[in-house]
């Protein structure tokens, strides 16, 4: 990535300790995060989707390009899609280079956003395991580890012995109806408050100058001569050469306003939360084979995900067959925990593209670019997909580092290798 | 802390069982109580007041609303986290601790947090420990500390839970009055009822009203006998999910601790009543403010005094009967505050532990050390959401209420209006027989819908749809919120002041609000909160109560445990007919999937080389099988094969590869042609599902018009391959009508005789590369059959060999396993199986790709390599790389050959290093580097296949 | 749980079933261009409303046809599969 151009960023009101206390005892309050402004008749870029990608690519559209007059349109409210009902696991150990180095990128933003941003995202690395309960799934954990390891990223595959000490509520025994044999072992993999995300990315785009539409919908894209000119929302009409569309859940319905086809289906994904126990749990565990992921917030609660829905819907209302599957799951690995309580469930859309991995850039249509079909990923991928997306439209050029998620890859059979061992990843 | 007895003289209704005592210790210290006290009743009866801290604040915190969803009133007891003390029943020998507090309740270190409290305004974390970022981690661990909740234990055991299908016409959720006359209208219509009542008896409110308790009997007693209505208490529906699919949590099974009954409810009569709401003042979370609710509840069913001296706030008839119920109870009434007068209190004083006075809107003071609010209702939409109802807010009644149900979905009670008990019954029995009537249509609709169905539904008279009467609304004050500011939501410790301050900092709508503040997102989930939430962020932005809306309610709508949600381990496990014997003879178990396989018997090495030397037997039942019969399994298998079937004659067999549309390896296998119009179809045991369902989307989707008839065999048949130099000899001692010579059965033949007097299929094939059979026989017979080949080749030096010992095998002859050797991206031509595929077939599943990746380069090539150091074996997945370290490939099979003594791998690499004798780089996974290099067969041991085909 | 409405067995459990995906046409392998091949792999209508897909029904171990609306789940139809005429995707 080319050294940005950082225009500095300074917030309304910084955030401190000290400055806390100050307002502690004055009174007075904090400025709004970001503002509300009436719609311009023109924008330089329009982003569709104010969620971490939308947001990001906004932010560093301004800071590292410079290109301010930017507006980023949602439907409803910042962060109210995917990008706030993911389980917010952080992490790089991908299956291919390319997949590696990509996510690597992300997880480097992650780590300094707090700073970056002046906003505390609450990055808290916790080791990320992924369990291996057969023979097949042990092999493809080491395949992972050795790529990870020839990129230079922290990932081994460790023992059930290694793994009991890193989870005591593990049941490694060679009982378990299937027995923990090994696990692929990304130390620097953690969660992250995704609401934080959001919000640090909208107040860090706004006091640059980036306008935060919320509440307004996107009717229809303007198209002239192959080009895109303006759009149309519920709030009125604005004119632009450039629209991103950045959703998840809608990119189908977006892409069509112009005639793009995309290979998506969209599945809704759930999770689910626990009430808040004292804490056990430190890594962030996921098993392929029993389709789980398990992690448990700085607040106490364990974040539960799962794969898909097995059906295409734009349903969000959840399933109880989820609950069971999951909590059955959850069980095998760590019985000890049948008596915590399940708090909540609910369901965000992911669109799911044929080889697990996104579709980003330019379009047959001049001025629409996509930064879609993220699956279950999108989250972990928000911070370096914004500042790649970002360089795309400053630029009018594909960024090296997003140039094998090329929309043109699928026609011309050139899928991309994550679909190697396709299994649950989060 | 106050002390002495606070148990009243037994009254009307009450619930316990004063004849008989229960002992329990809290936080060390032993109380007693009666059967039928809640463990907060026992306490409070006692003289405990405060019974946990709160989350943020630390604040002690009491009864609030003395029922399930009391938030300061969550406990351990044992090693169960977050049990809620307001409606757990107490039991002899329970060990209750109170949670969130540290190190005592009496002295809370992290109180201090209560002395910061003005800095920890909404959102503070975000705003804080940002620099030095090193730091932060350290900051993060103390945070964690004040995680609120119970503590687990690694060494709690699972314990029993247990699920239950079930079918009934309707499902009530709620046992109140509304409840359960709905229950009785549709059951005595014919409808199977359910009735479910989270409380642990019948009764909803009228359960603490002494006046209705005979009522309340007659209508509990017609319930309980009416043989139509099933009656759950101590259980909740926990979700009503699409096609009213009901989850129903039932806490008091007998043994199991919870379970899941999971019901096809043809209709949903939702009646939960209303929750009381508290009021927003300052001071309103200390130990002594009460709601009306908990106050009668505490006087009429645990005869526990809930104080003093109080002050009641009452705007509706609810709070009218607590002063009734507090004089009766000999508690003084300091004031009686209307606020249908527009009178209110503002604040609660007192030491952090209870309450001394209370101001009044007056400016006044009153001693007291109860506070009762009685300020109005909540409608527990969250079933009704979950149907797709967006409620809507109706500033005369100060509730919401559902306005759009789907037809499956009715509602009657508080939840759907007021009026007099007699306009509730009226409504609750139209909605009942209505229930009843949509019910049975919805069954005779089912019934009729399988085509199957032998006779035909009775005629049943039609009943017209059931006029419901509109319920009255009646008017209620809006009082959410005083002059003050006060907690919000109790669980999460969120201050009106915080939700305004999240408001002003832009999260001015209420997902916004809710998110920053964290408001609603506890363990009570909002039915206490969420309206007064909603009513602060209205007035902070000066909008309607309408205009904002209220959250989306999730399910569950009570938290239910993940034991009983998981039921009991329903894993399926399978193993094959000879599985009584692998055990006895020391065989290591592999789990493959759903099967559990003999990975070896000890010494995979060992198994090796007496297979190569005398005769081995494996058991490989779980090879998927397909019996396929008609006139064109021959075309059929012309399209999901890359190779050509035509000419297979009968007794014939084939190895084949299916690829699918895009052209990836998708299994392999060989069929055999066993008569004119009957095949036998082999899969790997992974893709025997898989496969099936293959070739019946071909023959019912695109060829419909083909007659080919599929019968999975995979565990019909128990399967074993007897290989090795000395098989021959061996099964000619026990096999009958099979010409085992060479020239009657030669190599790629199946055959039907006998083994050991049982009717097998006998095939000349082999994963091995020695001479082997294949043989299936029916799996009733499988274990006999086993041993007599055991016996017969006792003294040939006959054994048993696992998987392990195969794969060896099978690596040495360079067979390739698809999903280890292959990928979900590699095509055919990568596999290196140029030979079999037939791009001169007019069609085959992934013709076209294949087509194309024979005509472009660039492609990855599975291919056999060899160390240059025979001694070193690459781990599986070890990368081949190149100078510069770019990644080039791996190595997906490695092993140390016992018959050539050197490491044997396949791998797949870039085309351009797959040529024979080319030397490629492995990267171990320690980092270092060795040679190998690609050779010209992937067969590592007899290449030309002579010990095969002897 | 979802209800599915199979022709054969009437209304299943969702989870009886397997969700094979929306109904497609197969192209003419012979004349198939890679673009057209590749459309009919990886390309969906995906729409957020009412959408034809095949279901596979492990009771009776059936194929068939059904109308089902992406945001609701509400099914509306379902049939065997096979053309019922020569314009219909099968």
């Amino acid at each position: 990535m080319s050294a940005p151009n950082r225009k500095g960023f300074r917030p309304a009101a910084r955030y401190s300790a000290l400055n806390l206390v100050r307002r502690g005892i004055s009174g007075s309050e904090w400025p709004p995060a970001w503002r509300q402004h009436p719609l311009r008749a023109g924008y330089d870029a329009v982003i569709i989707g104010a969620g971490v990608h939308g947001l990001a690519t906004a932010y560093y559209l301004a800071a590292n390009h410079g290109i301010s007059n930017v507006a980023v349109l949602d439907k409803g409210y910042v962060g109210g899609g995917g990008s706030g009902r993911n389980t917010a696991i952080v992490r790089s150990n991908y299956l291919t280079p390319e997949g590696v180095r990509f996510y690597d990128r992300s997880l480097s933003l992650y780590r300094t956003m707090a700073a970056d941003l002046n906003y505390n995202v609450m990055f808290s690395k916790r080791g990320h395991l992924t369990l291996a309960h057969n023979d097949g799934s042990l092999r493809t954990m080491r395949w992972r580890a050795e790529v990870n390891k020839v990129q230079g990223i922290d990932s081994e595959v460790i023992g059930p012995d290694d793994i009991k000490e890193l989870v005591p509520f593990m049941d490694t025994s060679t009982q378990a109806r299937y027995p923990v044999l090994g696990a692929l072992y990304h130390p620097p993999g953690g969660i992250i408050r995704h609401d934080a995300v959001n919000w640090a990315y909208a107040r860090a785009a706004d006091s640059l100058g980036v306008h935060i539409h919320q509440n307004t919908e996107v009717t229809g894209i303007e198209v002239a001569a192959g080009k895109v000119t303006g759009v149309r929302t519920t709030q009125g009409a604005i004119s632009t050469p450039i629209v991103v569309n950045c959703t998840a859940g809608w990119a189908s319905t977006i892409a069509d306003m112009v005639g793009v086809d995309l290979p998506i289906i969209t599945h809704p994904l759930q999770a689910a939360v626990t009430e808040p126990v004292k804490m056990f749990l430190h890594a962030v565990v996921v098993s392929g084979s029993l389709h789980v992921y398990v992690s448990q917030t700085d607040r106490g609660e364990l974040v539960f995900g799962a794969s898909v829905d097995p059906f295409a819907s734009y349903s969000m209302r959840g399933s109880l067959e989820f609950t069971e599957e999951l909590a059955a799951h959850v069980l095998e690995l760590m019985p000890a925990v049948a008596k915590m309580r399940v708090l909540r469930q609910w369901a965000g859309l992911c669109d799911m593209t044929p080889d697990y991995s996104p579709i980003m850039g330019f379009t047959p249509v001049e001025g629409f670019l996509v930064d879609v079909g993220w699956g279950t990923y999108g989250f972990k991928a928000g911070p370096v997909s914004g500042e790649a997306m970002a360089e795309a439209v400053a630029t009018g050029r594909t960024p090296e580092i997003i140039a094998t998620f090329d929309l043109a890859r699928f026609a011309e059979g050139r899928l991309v290798g994550e679909k190697g061992a396709a299994s649950v990843g989060h | 802390m106050s002390s002495g007895s606070r148990r009243l003289t037994p009254q009307a209704v009450e619930v316990i069982d004063r004849a008989n005592s229960v002992g329990f210790t809290f936080d060390g210290r032993s109380y007693s109580g009666h059967p039928g006290d809640s463990i907060v009743s026992a306490l409070l009866a006692s003289g405990v007041t405060v019974f946990s801290r709160s989350y943020k604040y630390h604040r002690p915190r009491g009864v609030l609303t003395a029922g399930f969803h009391d938030p300061g009133c969550m406990m351990q007891v044992g090693d169960e986290p977050n049990v809620r003390g307001s409606h757990r029943l107490v039991e002899d020998g329970m060990v209750v601790s109170s949670q969130n507090r540290w190190p005592s309740l009496r002295f809370d270190v992290a109180a201090a947090n209560h002395a910061v409290g003005r800095f920890l305004t909404a959102g503070f974390y975000y705003k804080t420990f940002i620099k030095p970022q090193p730091l932060w981690p350290a900051y993060e661990k103390i945070l964690s500390r004040f995680a609120p909740g119970g503590r687990m234990s690694a060494d709690s055991v699972h314990g029993r839970y247990d699920h239950r299908f079930a079918h009934p016409d309707v499902v009530v959720a709620g046992g109140g009055p509304a409840g359960m006359l709905a229950a009785l209208a549709a059951a005595e219509a014919g409808a199977t009822v359910m009735l479910v009542e989270e409380e642990h008896a019948l009764g909803g409110h009228l359960r603490y009203e002494p006046s209705q308790h005979k009522d309340l009997a007659t209508i509990v007693g017609r319930v309980a006998g009416h043989p139509n209505i099933e009656v759950l208490t101590d259980s909740v529906v926990t979700g009503r999910y699409d096609d009213n699919w009901v989850a129903i949590c039932q806490r008091n099974h007998p043994g199991v601790f919870e379970r899941l009954i999971k019901a096809r409810a043809k209709v949903l009569v939702v009646a939960a009543g209303l929750v009381e709401r508290p009021y927003v003042f300052a001071g309103n979370d200390k130990p002594g403010v009460m709601l009306s609710t908990a106050v009668r509840r505490l006087i009429n069913l645990w005869a526990v005094k809930p104080g003093e001296r109080a002050v009641v706030l009452t705007a509706n008839t609810t709070g009218d009967a607590a002063v009734e119920d507090l004089e009766r109870a000999g508690v003084a009434i300091a004031a009686v505050v209307d606020g249908r007068r527009g009178h209110t209190v503002v604040r609660a004083r007192g030491p952090k532990t209870g309450v001394k006075s209370v101001e009044l809107a007056d400016g006044s003071t009153v001693e007291a050390d109860l506070v009762v609010t009685a300020v109005g209702w909540t409608a527990p939409t969250s079933l009704l959401n979950m149907a797709g109802d967006r409620p809507r807010y109706d500033p005369a009644a100060a509730r919401f209420f559902a306005c759009d149900l789907p037809a499956n979905v009715l509602a009657t009670g508080g939840i759907t209006g007021d009026g007099t008990l007699d306009q509730l019954a009226e409504h609750a029995q139209a909605v009942g027989r209505e229930a009843a009537r949509r019910s049975l249509t919805t069954r005779r609709q089912w019934q009729a819908a399988r085509p199957w169905a032998a006779s035909p539904q009775p005629e049943t008279d039609d009943v017209s749809p059931q006029a419901i009467p509109d319920l009255p609304r009646h008017p209620h004050p809006e009082m959410f919120r005083s002059t003050s500011h006060g907690i919000v939501d109790f669980s999460e410790d969120v201050s009106s002041k915080d939700l305004v301050a999240a408001v002003a900092e832009g999260f001015n709508s209420i997902e916004l609000a809710k998110r920053y503040t964290t408001a609603t997102m506890g363990p009570t989930q909002g039915k206490l909160e969420t309206v007064n939430a909603v009513a602060v962020v209205a007035e902070a932005i000066d909008r309607t109560i309408e205009d904002v809306g209220t959250t989306v309610w999730r399910p569950p709508y009570a938290p239910i445990t993940l034991g009983a949600l998981g039921g009991r381990s329903h894993e399926p496990t399978r193993y094959s007919p000879m599985q009584s014997w692998h055990q006895a003879n020391g065989a290591k178990p592999l789990v493959a999937g759903q099967w559990i396989r003999p990975d070896h018997y000890g010494d995979p090495e060992a198994e090796v080389r007496n297979v190569r030397e005398n005769v081995g037997i494996i058991d490989v039942t779980p090879l998927g099988k397909l019996d396929l019969r008609g006139p064109d399994v021959s075309r059929l298998l012309e399209q999901v094969y890359v190779n050509r079937w035509a000419k297979l004659g009968v007794g014939g067999v084939r190895y084949g590869v299916m690829c699918a549309e895009d052209g990836v390896v998708l299994d392999d296998g060989v069929t055999g042609r066993l008569a004119d119009d009957r095949y036998l179809m082999t899969t790997t045991s992974s893709g025997a599902g898989t496969v099936w369902e293959w070739v019946e989307n071909w023959l019912q989707t695109e060829h419909p018009d083909w007659r080919v008839v599929v019968t999975p065999m995979t565990t019909s048949y128990a399967s074993m391959n007897v290989a090795g130099p000395k098989v021959r000899t061996l099964l000619e001692r026990i096999v009958e009508d099979i010409d085992l010579s060479p020239d009657a059965f030669g190599y790629m033949n199946v055959r039907q005789g006998r083994i050991a007097g049982v009717d097998c299929f006998m095939w000349r094939i082999g994963f091995t590369g020695e001479l082997s059979y294949e043989i299936h026989v029916p799996a009733g017979y499988g274990l006999d059959v086993w041993e007599a080949i055991l016996e017969a080749g006792a003294d040939l030096g006959i054994g048993a060999f696992g998987v392990e010992a195969q794969r060896i095998m099978r690596l040495e002859k360079g067979h390739f396993i698809v999903g280890q050797d292959t990928d979900g991206l590699m095509q055919g031509f990568s596999a290196g199986i140029d030979w079999l595929i037939k791009l001169d077939k007019d069609d085959f599943a992934g013709k076209p790709e294949l087509t194309w990746q024979s005509q472009r380069t660039g492609d990855v090539r599975v291919v056999a390599l060899q160390p240059v150091d025979g001694t070193v074996v690459p781990l599986e997945a070890s990368q081949i790389v190149d100078g510069s370290g770019a990644i080039m490939g791996r190595v997906t099979s490695s092993r140390m050959s016992p018959t050539l003594g050197r490491s044997i791998c396949l791998g797949v690499v870039a085309e351009n290093l797959a040529t024979a004798g080319s030397v490629v780089t492995i990267r171990l996974p320690d980092g270092d580097l060795v040679k190998a290099r690609v050779m010209e067969h992937h067969a590592h041991f007899d290449p030309e296949g002579t010990r095969l085909r002897g | 749980m979802l209800l599915v409405p199979c022709p054969w067995c009437g209304p299943r459990n969702a989870s009886d079933l397997r969700y094979v995906g929306e109904t497609s046409r197969r192209p003419d392998p012979a004349s198939v261009t890679p673009a057209e091949w590749r459309a009919y792999l990886y390309d969906h209508a995906n729409p957020a409303g009412p959408t034809t897909e095949t279901w596979y029904c492990r009771g009776c171990r059936r194929f068939f046809v059904a109308e089902r609306d992406t945001v609701t789940n509400v099914f509306t139809s379902s049939r065997p599969p096979g053309r019922q005429n020569p314009e219909e995707p099968r």
